[in-house]
């Protein structure tokens, strides 16, 4: 039965029911019937009007794209008729900056969608029964869906094609990666970097969910191998000691962010019971073995002309530790004689400070004068190699945020992987908190707090709150690194650096998934173009694909 | 007869008329209404004809400029090359 889109109002002129005291019930039926008939002749005006209203719109339209059709026209028929003379006029980087041709087809998509009713058709349907108000019910619901959702969804079958087309677009793509990871596996490291037309451009929405979701992968696995290397010397402060070459150099940067940055979880020693040399070393360990030096002296000397801040402790830490080292006895004696306090207490701060301090202060200078450290070298971090290069030379900037008074040994734990987290750089940067604003919270913090036990606890909530915005995955290092020091310290870095790494690739993941969702949109024309794209075609032809010019 | 009853007889005759007389403003609208539908479907089909040449022609447009595209910048890179680069 066609629907009717338009309908007189007074349907019929005289079934009305008569008043009871009438004379004359002709005269008045004829009356009632003039009124309806005026009352019709508006109805008609009115459906009239709109109709010629729809027609103009259409025409109007229409004139817009004979224009627009005539000025490219125009513009082509100039073009091809001065082709010759220009000809030798074109620039080498006018032929070089010229993109591939872009097709600006429009594809007329929503054709009967719920915007383009016709407005009478519009009214009619407001003049129906709403259904029953059951989204009232939608707060109180659990699992967030609309409570109407469930009584009717106008979208339901478009929703349900949308997924399996997405599932299926995800699947063919899965399938292609899996081809592609047939290859070595360098094949798609080197991709990645060199960005390559043909995988980057194009489809960017499939590619960057496989770029992102892989980059954390391979860093897992990296940092899983040099975990379980770092592990097998974990057991071995010693070995640590006689491994660790005293090194300056903060070649933090140098270094590849993942080994950097999991031998220092791995190492030994924590952060923060490592005296400053120690960290140093532990810090520069990681990747780069070019750098030999030995990293204790640097930090000694330059300890002393801070005086005031807590060269005391720090010697004393840095001393403390190194007594059982017997590869560093010369700084030890330097510091014993300085170090009057127990070690373990200002072990934690010290350390911390002092690398965070050095690497703040000398972020910018090269890696290369510094030596690196053995790769056994534990610890984590970063700041250690900045920290090395700065104790020779550069303690101006150590010591005035060392000065602060100590709060807690996470926050300079923190500090210390903040700090050195930003350096560094290459490390994996979302494992790196924010260097530059913390450096005076941490070193504070790091300082004030004393021996290790108290410190797990105020790290924690520290910890989350300075490094809660950065990276999730760096709090639950510190929350590791706080633990007792040495020993156990490395493992609950290792596994908090897995979990941070855990939780970030879920994270990006859902990010991804999340943005994928939105950039598809609702346009059936796009949703099937990228998934013919990853089916049929090669990387190339994805490019042709450009979801702007499938939007009508 | 036509004065028995003159009053009813004469309030008939003027109902007929009234009748006839709404009934040609009716039949009127009714005209109105399917002159209005015929002339909103062909315009709409006419519209449509338009519309595809419109479709036709623009298709066209990209074509002939996609060729052009190539013959132009494209193909010059190519003949210009060993010179230019």
């Amino acid at each position: 039965m066609p629907l009717v889109k338009r309908s007189i109002e007074p349907r019929h002129l005289c079934h009305t029911v008569l008043p009871r005291a009438i004379k004359n019930e002709l005269e008045c039926v004829t009356n009632v019937s003039l009124a309806n008939v005026i009352r019709q002749l508006s109805s008609l005006s009115k459906y009239a009007e709109d109709l010629f209203g729809e027609l103009f719109n259409e025409a109007h339209s229409f004139s817009f794209r004979v224009n627009s059709l005539q000025e490219r026209v125009d513009r082509l028929s100039i073009s091809v008729t001065q082709l010759d003379p220009k000809e030798e006029e074109l620039s080498l980087q006018d032929i070089t900056m010229r993109k591939a041709f872009r097709s600006s087809t429009i594809q007329d998509q929503q054709l009967f969608a719920r915007q383009s009713l016709p407005i009478p058709l519009q009214e009619t349907f407001d003049l129906c029964e709403q259904p029953p108000p059951l989204n009232i019910l939608t707060p109180y619901r659990d699992d967030g869906k609309e409570g109407l959702k469930f009584y009717t969804n106008p979208s339901y079958f478009f929703d349900l094609w949308r997924e399996k087309m997405l599932q299926d677009t995800e699947d063919k793509r899965k399938e292609k990666r899996k081809q592609k990871l047939q290859d070595p596996r360098m094949y798609d490291q080197v991709y990645r970097y060199l960005d390559l037309p043909g995988q980057v451009r194009g489809n960017d929405r499939t590619l960057e969910a496989e770029k992102v979701p892989r980059a954390p992968h391979d860093r897992k696995k990296e940092w899983q191998k040099l975990a379980l290397g770092a592990e097998l010397a974990e057991e071995d402060p010693e070995e640590a000691l006689k491994h660790r070459e005293p090194n300056g150099s903060a070649a933090y940067h140098d270094r590849s962010g993942a080994p950097l940055y999991l031998d220092g979880m791995d190492g030994p020693f924590s952060l923060a019971a490592l005296p400053y040399s120690q960290m140093n070393e532990l810090l520069n360990r990681p990747g780069d073995r070019m750098y030999t030096r030995p990293h204790d002296p640097p930090p000694p000397p330059p300890m002393h002309p801070l005086g005031d801040i807590k060269p005391p402790s720090m010697i004393s830490s840095s001393s403390g530790f190194s007594d059982s080292r017997p590869q560093s006895p010369a700084q030890t004696h330097g510091f014993s004689s300085n170090t009057p306090p127990p070690p373990p207490p200002p072990l934690p701060p010290p350390p911390p400070p002092l690398p965070s301090m050095s690497g703040s202060g000398q972020r910018g200078t090269p890696p290369p004068p510094i030596p690196p450290l053995p790769i056994q070298q534990q610890p984590p971090a970063i700041p250690p190699p900045p920290t090395l290069q700065i104790a020779p030379g550069v303690l101006h900037p150590a010591p005035p945020p060392v000065a602060p008074p100590l709060h807690l040994s996470s926050p300079a734990r923190l500090q210390q992987v903040l700090d050195k987290g930003p350096p560094p750089g290459q490390l994996d940067c979302t494992l790196l908190p924010p260097p530059p604003p913390p450096p005076p919270l941490p070193l504070p913090g790091a300082r004030s707090s004393s021996p290790c036990p108290p410190g797990p606890p105020p790290p924690p909530s520290f910890l989350s709150g300075a490094v809660a915005s950065p990276l999730s995955h760096s709090s639950g290092k510190k929350h590791a690194a706080c633990l007792p020091p040495i020993s156990d310290a490395r493992s609950v870095l290792l596994e908090a650096i897995r979990k941070g790494i855990q939780l970030r690739k879920v994270e990006e993941q859902r990010e991804q998934e999340a943005a994928k969702h939105e950039r598809v949109g609702n346009d059936v024309a796009t949703i099937l173009s990228r998934r013919i794209a990853v089916e049929y075609s090669d990387s190339e032809d994805e490019s042709e694909f450009d979801e702007g010019d499938w939007i009508e | 007869m036509s004065g028995q009853d003159d009053p009813v007889q004469r309030e008939i005759h003027q109902d007929w008329a009234n009748r006839e007389y709404i009934e040609v403003i009716t039949s009127s609208i009714k005209k109105i209404a399917d002159f209005l539908n015929s002339f909103d479907m062909s315009c709409r089909s006419r519209l449509a004809t338009l519309n595809e040449k419109l479709t036709a022609l623009e298709r066209r447009i990209e074509y002939i400029e996609a060729r052009h595209y190539v013959y132009v910048f494209l193909y010059p890179k190519v003949t210009k090359g060993e010179t230019l680069t």
